[in-house]
C-alpha cells in the first residue's frame, strides 16, 4: 500500500513536469497550427538558466524559476517574431526552421554551459522530507506536484474563463472571422507563444530537480511532449494535464513493476490510444 | 503549404527529351568524376548518393503524397541493422542475402507503422511517426541482441561480398555499386511518380476529399506510398550499413529522420531531382563545416536550415530546374 502511494506520487510529480512541457506546445499547436520542434530546447534553456541561478549563484529557488521561465520565453518570442511569424500555415517550413533552431540552440548552450551534465538538485527551501504513511517522501517532489497543479489551474482559468482565452479559442476555430471582429490575432499569437515558451522554461527548472539538465535534453523532452500531446489530445490545457498525469503514472508504475519494459510503457499507451481514439483522449475530433 | 503547392513545377512527362538533359548530365558527372578523386572524396560521394537515395525515397511519401513523416530513419536504420545483425550473429556480409532481407524488414516495419500512423493526418501524422521512430531507437538501445557487447550499436561491419571467388570491393568499386543501385531505384521512383498511381498521390496531396469523391481509396494510396517509401529507405539503410562500418541507435532516431526531410525541403518538395540536390548541399556543407569547425558545425548546419527557409523557400532544386528550362528556351528546343 505504501509502495503504491509512493509510486503514485512519483508518477504524479513526473507527470506534472510532463504536463508543463506539453501544455505550451499543445496550445501553440492547437491555436496557431505551429509545430514548434524547438520546444524541448526551450525547456533545456530554462533548465540551464534556472540551474545557474539557483545552484551556481545560490539564489532563491523562486528566482531560478522566474529567470528560467523568462529566458526561455524571450528566446521563444525571438523565434516567433523573427521567423515563425512569416511561416504561418506552412508546416514543412516550420518543421525545418524549428529543427534548425534545435541544432543552433543546442550548440550554443554547449558553448555557454559546457558539455558536463548538471546533476538533479534540491532547492534549500524544499530540502527535507515529509512523512507519508510511515515513509519519508521528499518535499521537493510534493512541491513539484503542487506547483504543477497551481499552474494547471491558472492556465485552465486563462484559457476558459478570461477574455484573452476566449479570443484565442475563437482564433483556433475560425481565424478569418476572429480577425474580422477586430481582434489583433498576430499580437495575441505572439503572447500565446511567449507564455508557452515561459512555461517550458519553468518546467525546465522544475524538471532539473528531478532529471538534471544536459545537452541532449532538447530532443528527449520533445519526444515526451509529443507523446503526452498524442495521448491527451491537441489544443487544450486539460488534454495536456490528463496526458501528462497518465504517462507519468504509467511510467512510474512501469518502472516499479516491470523494470525491463519500463522504457516502452509509454509507447504502448500511445499506440493503444491511437488505435482506439486517434485524436487523443480530450482532443477535438477533426 | 498553400504557397508551396502553387509553385510546384509540373511533373515532366515521358517523351519530352529536353527534360532528360539534366538527368543524363548528372549521371555522366557521377560516373566520370570519381575517377579523378581521392578515395576519401569518393567515400564522401558514396555518402551523398546513399542519402540522395534515402531522401528521394522519402520524398515519395513526403513530397508526392503529402505525408509529413518524421520517422523514416526507422526504416533506414532497419536496413542498416539487418546488415549489422547478419554480420554480428551470422558472420555474413553477402550482398545477395543482406539487401533483400533488409528491404523486406524495412518494408514490414513500414507496413506496421503505417497502419498506426495513418490513423491520423496532417501534423498529427508527424507526431506519431516521430514517436514510432523513437520507439525503435529505444528498442535498439535496450535489446542486447542488437548491440555489440560493450557498446551501443554494432561495429566492425565491412563492405559487401558477392560470393564470387577473387572479387572484393574497395572504396571505388563500392561507389559504383551504390551508384548502380541508386540509379535503378531512381528509375523505379521515376516510373512510380509518372504512373497513374503517382498522379493519384499528387491529387490526394492537393485535395483528398475530391479524390475520394472520384472513387479513389485514398487511405490505400497513402498507405502504399508510405510503405514503398519505407522500402526505398531500407535500401539506403542497407547501403549505409556497409558504407559506415557502424550502426548505432542514432541512425534510427529523429536526427537521422530529419535529414531526408530537410534535403527534400531544401532541394524542392514534390520534385524528383530536388532531394538529390538537397542531399548534395547538406552532405557537403556538413562535411566542410565539420572539417572547419569540429565543435561548431551544428551551428552552421542549423543556420543553413534557417537561411534556406527564409530565403530559398521553394527549394534550390526548383530554381535550378527553372534555370535549365530557361537555357532550353534559349537554344530554341523547348517543349516544356
Amino acid at each position: 500500500m505504501e509502495q503504491f502511494i509512493i509510486n503514485l506520487l512519483n508518477g504524479l510529480s513526473y507527470g506534472m513536469v510532463l504536463f508543463l512541457i506539453a501544455s505550451g506546445m499543445s496550445v501553440v499547436m492547437g491555436a496557431m497550427n505551429i509545430i514548434n520542434l524547438a520546444h524541448g530546447v526551450l525547456y533545456m534553456v530554462g533548465g540551464y538558466v534556472g540551474w545557474t541561478i539557483a545552484v551556481q549563484f545560490g539564489a532563491p529557488f523562486v528566482l531560478g524559476l522566474l529567470t528560467g521561465g523568462l529566458a526561455a520565453g524571450l528566446v521563444g518570442l525571438a523565434i516567433e517574431r523573427g521567423f515563425l511569424r512569416l511561416l504561418y500555415k506552412q508546416p514543412n517550413e516550420q518543421v525545418l526552421l524549428t529543427f534548425g533552431f534545435v541544432y543552433i540552440l543546442t550548440n550554443l548552450s554547449l558553448w555557454i554551459w559546457g558539455g558536463w551534465p548538471r546533476m538533479p538538485f534540491t532547492a534549500k527551501v524544499l530540502s527535507g522530507s515529509v512523512e507519508i504513511l510511515g515513509k519519508a517522501y521528499p518535499k521537493a517532489r510534493l512541491a513539484t506536484i503542487l506547483i504543477g497543479f497551481i499552474l494547471a489551474i491558472v492556465l485552465w482559468w486563462l484559457q476558459d474563463k478570461t477574455r484573452v482565452g476566449a479570443m484565442v479559442r475563437a482564433g483556433m476555430d475560425n481565424k478569418e472571422m476572429t480577425m474580422g471582429l477586430g481582434i489583433n490575432l498576430e499580437r495575441l499569437f505572439a503572447l500565446v507563444f511567449f507564455v508557452a515558451s515561459c512555461i517550458a522554461g519553468v518546467a525546465g527548472v522544475l524538471g532539473a530537480q528531478l532529471l538534471g539538465v544536459y545537452n541532449a535534453l532538447g530532443l528527449e523532452i520533445l519526444l515526451l511532449a509529443l507523446i503526452v500531446i498524442i495521448v491527451g489530445g491537441v489544443g487544450s490545457v486539460q488534454g495536456a494535464l490528463l496526458g501528462g498525469i497518465l504517462i507519468g503514472v504509467i511510467d512510474a508504475f512501469g518502472r516499479a513493476l516491470f523494470p525491463k519494459l519500463a522504457m516502452f510503457t509509454m509507447y504502448f499507451t500511445m499506440i493503444i490510444i491511437l488505435l482506439v481514439r486517434p485524436s487523443g483522449l480530450l482532443g477535438r475530433r477533426t | 503549404m498553400k504557397t508551396a503547392n502553387q509553385q510546384t513545377p509540373t511533373i515532366p512527362r515521358q517523351g519530352q527529351m529536353i527534360n532528360l538533359v539534366p538527368y543524363v548530365a548528372g549521371v555522366l558527372i557521377l560516373v566520370i568524376l570519381p575517377v579523378f578523386l581521392s578515395s576519401y572524396s569518393q567515400s564522401v560521394m558514396t555518402r551523398f548518393l546513399i542519402f540522395a537515395l534515402f531522401a528521394t525515397g522519402y520524398n515519395l511519401a513526403f513530397g508526392y503524397a503529402g505525408l509529413i513523416s518524421l520517422g523514416h530513419a526507422a526504416y533506414f536504420g532497419a536496413g542498416g541493422y539487418t546488415v549489422a545483425v547478419l554480420k554480428l550473429h551470422y558472420g555474413s556480409d553477402l550482398f545477395w542475402i543482406c539487401t533483400p532481407l533488409g528491404i523486406l524488414i524495412a518494408t514490414i516495419i513500414a507496413a506496421i507503422f503505417g497502419i498506426i500512423a495513418l490513423r491520423v493526418s496532417g501534423i498529427y501524422f508527424l507526431l506519431v511517426t516521430f514517436a514510432l521512430g523513437q520507439l525503435l531507437y529505444s528498442v535498439a538501445w535496450n535489446v542486447s541482441w542488437l548491440n555489440t557487447p560493450g557498446m551501443q550499436g554494432v561495429s566492425g561491419l565491412s563492405l559487401p561480398t558477392f560470393g564470387i571467388a577473387g572479387f572484393t570491393l574497395n572504396t571505388t568499386s563500392f561507389y559504383y555499386l551504390v551508384l548502380l543501385v541508386s540509379l535503378i531505384c531512381f528509375y523505379l521512383l521515376f516510373r512510380i511518380v509518372n504512373s497513374p498511381f503517382g498522379h493519384a498521390l499528387v491529387g490526394i496531396r492537393e485535395g483528398e476529399d475530391r479524390m475520394r469523391s472520384l472513387g479513389y481509396n485514398t487511405w490505400l494510396y497513402k498507405y502504399l506510398a508510405f510503405v514503398i517509401s519505407g522500402a526505398f529507405s531500407g535500401i539506403a539503410g542497407v547501403l549505409f550499413g556497409y558504407y559506415n562500418y557502424l550502426i548505432s541507435p542514432t541512425h534510427l532516431g529523429v536526427g537521422t529522420s530529419f535529414l531526408p526531410m530537410c534535403m527534400a525541403i531544401i532541394g524542392g518538395v514534390g520534385t524528383l531531382l530536388g532531394p538529390v540536390i538537397g542531399a548534395a548541399v547538406i552532405i557537403f556543407v556538413e562535411l566542410y563545416a565539420s572539417i572547419m569547425t569540429p565543435e561548431r558545425w551544428p551551428l552552421i548546419l542549423g543556420g543553413l536550415f534557417v537561411v534556406a527557409i527564409m530565403f530559398a523557400r521553394e527549394g534550390i532544386g526548383v530554381y535550378l530546374w527553372r534555370l535549365c528550362n530557361k537555357v532550353g528556351h534559349y537554344y530554341g528546343s523547348t517543349k516544356s
